[in-house]
């Protein structure tokens, strides 16, 4: 687990020089009234594509405002590419595209006059934003339907035309909450491919605010989880689920115990997991993987995957909650963390 | 994947940093006009105009028929325009032995009359069928994530909204009365008529900035206050009703009371009858004839105590005051502060209200 002290930043993954971070948070704090939404939020965020998770309440909401200089902040700064949201609020503005979770369109109009007034806004010429418009709305496969009021489109289809609205400008930092909401299996997929490819192809930050642990897995670089105001993780995915260890995990069917004897008798050290975990392996080197497919030939173990033990990000998520909790209630975090899944 | 889709690219222009306003304003606007009842509005708020612009050419026949020398009187017959011109400049006070000055009295009182009287009425039509779902439209359908997460501030998204519904009143008061007076102008004998009155033009757009600026900040404000646009809608339309009545109802106290003061005096009607029938009992007191026409559109100088009170009665003041027919400060004053306040207040409101949402 790498809880993270709040008061001071935590550089994820990747060196930015200062001005040049995308995000960087220090000492955030917001109080309405006397609660404490957010509560000395320190953290940076580099480029590619980052997931901010934490449970309802959490204050991602809260966050996603201060950076975009909504909310006066108690204590603390927030720096947009070296921009203070707080004096300059529309600068920042200019360098974001904000996909909300909430569905929120302008009455009256259609999808692609959504997009052209959402670019329009942002301070793009007319000609020039209806073109941008019709060409983002292609990249997001929007058809035909962008022609329809926007109030009478399918979830998903509104929540293209938020994406859509969202990257119209071009902007550098882009955030998107709960992104995937009331898209279909395919649907998600593509909406997860373009997240991947603005931040691999076109440079771009992406700060993905979701519930959803499997798209932070698949696509994030890096995770902040937020609970009760506070960052309790941050880091890497490959860091916060990695098990401290080079151990390979191999899945498949067949005998298990008969191919961990063969991957010994060919000098790879394995051992099996219970309750159908597969086996952990160690191969270090290209001999020693030829020695696995052996190994599972002999055993007869047909080979579904051969990859690195990782720990479901899960199981890191209500690790990380347990042991916020504990610290909150004065409970010692190793206590919690023995009682916390594995 | 569609055949053009280029995939995405980087945007290299360079963004305009103002216009925002202009942006929400022309989208407002454009919106606005996909109601069908509005254009219907409209269209029936230009009609007024022809009545009126028939005052100009009947009024502006007197005055050639008087310079000729023919005789005109209200009473002398009623088969020619000239005729219904001396009855109209009579009603409004203007004297045809004095051709220059009962123009510039009678069409400063045409045009006042006709801001005031139908065009005021439709304006609060207007204001009440647009303005409620400016902003508690945005606020229903969380528009205000679209606006305040893009680089734009409170003061654009008001004064986009602002611009919005002021386009739509212009079409009511401005642009008809700015055209009645180009109507005005064209049907006269004389061209010179434009030199004459070169000063309305510039009163007219005053006195639809004085009717206007309160009227779409209050409405705008009530719209601010609620996500359900109807709520607006009522609370916009019960606020002209009640303080119409308020006003009628102590402005009735205070005539009953200066009648009951002067039991004899002659009013309304018998005074109106006894001059036409030229019944010599009734003395004539230095009024006009027909001149409770020009006291039932308010144009007559009156002390109207409670005109702070209405928003429509304190706006015909202040609109008196700028057509120079009412000129004492102690009757401008109270109604324009009562305007400034309503708008300030409404301002204060809307600068509250219209972002409460994204900073909740």
């Amino acid at each position: 687990m790498h809880a993270v002290h709040h008061s001071e930043p935590t550089p994820a993954v990747g060196a930015c020089a200062g001005g040049d971070m995308p995000l960087r948070l220090e000492g955030v704090t917001k109080r309405y009234g006397a609660r404490t939404v957010l509560d000395g939020v320190s953290v940076e965020v580099p480029p590619g594509i980052t997931g901010l998770v934490g449970p309802n309440g959490a204050g991602k909401s809260t966050l996603v405002r201060a950076i975009l200089g909504l909310v006066r902040l108690a204590a603390g700064s927030a720096r947009v590419y070296g921009l203070d949201p707080a004096t300059v609020p529309l600068a920042v503005r200019r360098r974001i595209g904000v996909v909300p979770e909430d569905d929120c369109s302008v009455p009256g109009l259609s999808g692609v006059e959504m997009v052209q007034y959402a670019a329009r806004l942002s301070g793009l010429p007319s000609t020039e934003a209806l073109r941008r418009a019709h060409e983002v709305l292609d990249w997001c496969d929007a058809g035909q339907e962008r022609y329809r009021e926007v109030e009478t489109l399918s979830v998903g289809m509104r929540q293209k035309v938020a994406f859509a609205a969202a990257i119209v400008h071009d902007p550098d930092l882009v955030i998107l909450d709960e992104p995937t909401n009331g898209l279909d299996p395919l649907e998600r997929r593509a909406m997860l491919g373009r997240l991947v490819a603005l931040a691999r192809d076109h440079g771009k930050t992406i700060l993905v605010s979701t519930h959803v642990l499997r798209d932070v897995q698949s696509i994030c670089d890096r995770l902040v989880l937020l609970v009760r105001g506070r960052v309790r993780l941050a880091g890497s995915i490959a860091e916060l689920t990695g098990t401290g260890t080079d151990e390979l995990r191999l899945r498949g069917a067949g005998p298990t115990a008969r191919l961990v004897e063969c991957l010994t008798a060919h000098g790879v050290a394995a051992r099996e997991v219970a309750d159908g975990g597969g086996v952990l392996l160690r191969a270090a080197d290209t001999a020693a993987l030829h020695a696995v497919w052996s190994a599972a030939r002999d055993a007869g173990f047909a080979v579904e995957s051969l990859a690195a033990d990782r720990r479901p990000l899960e199981d890191v998520f209500l690790a990380a909650l347990a042991a916020a909790d504990a610290a909150d209630a004065g409970q010692p975090e190793d206590e919690v963390r023995s009682h916390a899944p594995a | 994947m569609p055949l053009h889709d280029v995939g995405y690219r980087p945007w290299t222009g360079t963004p305009r940093p103002r216009g925002a306003a202009g942006v929400i304003a022309g989208t407002g606007i454009r919106l606005a006009f996909k109601s069908r009842w509005l254009r219907r509005v409209l269209l029936f708020a230009w009609s007024p105009a022809l009545v009126f612009a028939g005052g100009f050419f009947a009024f502006e026949q007197a005055v050639e028929e008087s310079a000729r020398g023919e005789p005109v009187s209200p009473t002398r017959r009623l088969d020619s325009f000239g005729t219904i011109g001396a009855l109209v400049a009579d009603s409004l006070g203007g004297r045809l032995d004095e051709p220059e000055a009962a123009r510039r009295t009678v069409w400063s009182r045409l045009l006042l009359a006709f801001m005031r009287a139908p065009q005021a009425v439709l304006l609060a039509v207007v204001v009440g069928l647009v303005a409620p779902k400016l902003i508690a439209g945005d606020l229903r359908a969380r528009a205000w994530l679209v606006y305040f997460t893009r680089p734009l501030g409170r003061t654009d998204y008001i004064l986009g909204k602002v611009l919005t519904l002021a386009a739509i009143v212009g079409l009511v008061t401005l642009v008809p009365a700015l055209v009645l007076w180009i109507v005005g102008v064209l049907v006269s004998p004389s061209v010179w008529v434009a030199v004459a009155t070169s000063d309305l033009p510039l009163r007219i757009v005053a006195a639809a900035v004085a009717v206007t600026l309160p009227t779409v900040l209050l409405a705008l404000a009530y719209s601010s206050l609620t996500a359900e646009s109807r709520i607006a809608t009522f609370a916009w339309f019960a606020t002209w009703v009640a303080c119409w009545i308020a006003h009628g109802a102590l402005t009735g106290a205070d005539m009953a009371a200066e009648a009951a003061r002067a039991p004899t005096a002659q009013r309304g009607f018998d005074r109106l009858l006894g001059q036409v029938a030229g019944d010599p009992r009734l003395p004539r007191d230095g009024r006009p004839p027909l001149g409770w026409l020009a006291r039932a559109a308010g144009l007559e100088r009156t002390v109207d105590r409670w005109s702070w009170l209405s928003l429509y009665h304190a706006q015909g003041v202040v609109q008196a005051w700028i057509f120079g027919i009412e000129d004492r400060l102690t009757v401008v004053l109270p109604p324009l502060l009562a305007l400034v306040a309503v708008a300030l207040v409404s301002l204060v409101i809307l600068f509250r209200r219209v972002d409460a949402p994204a900073r909740a």
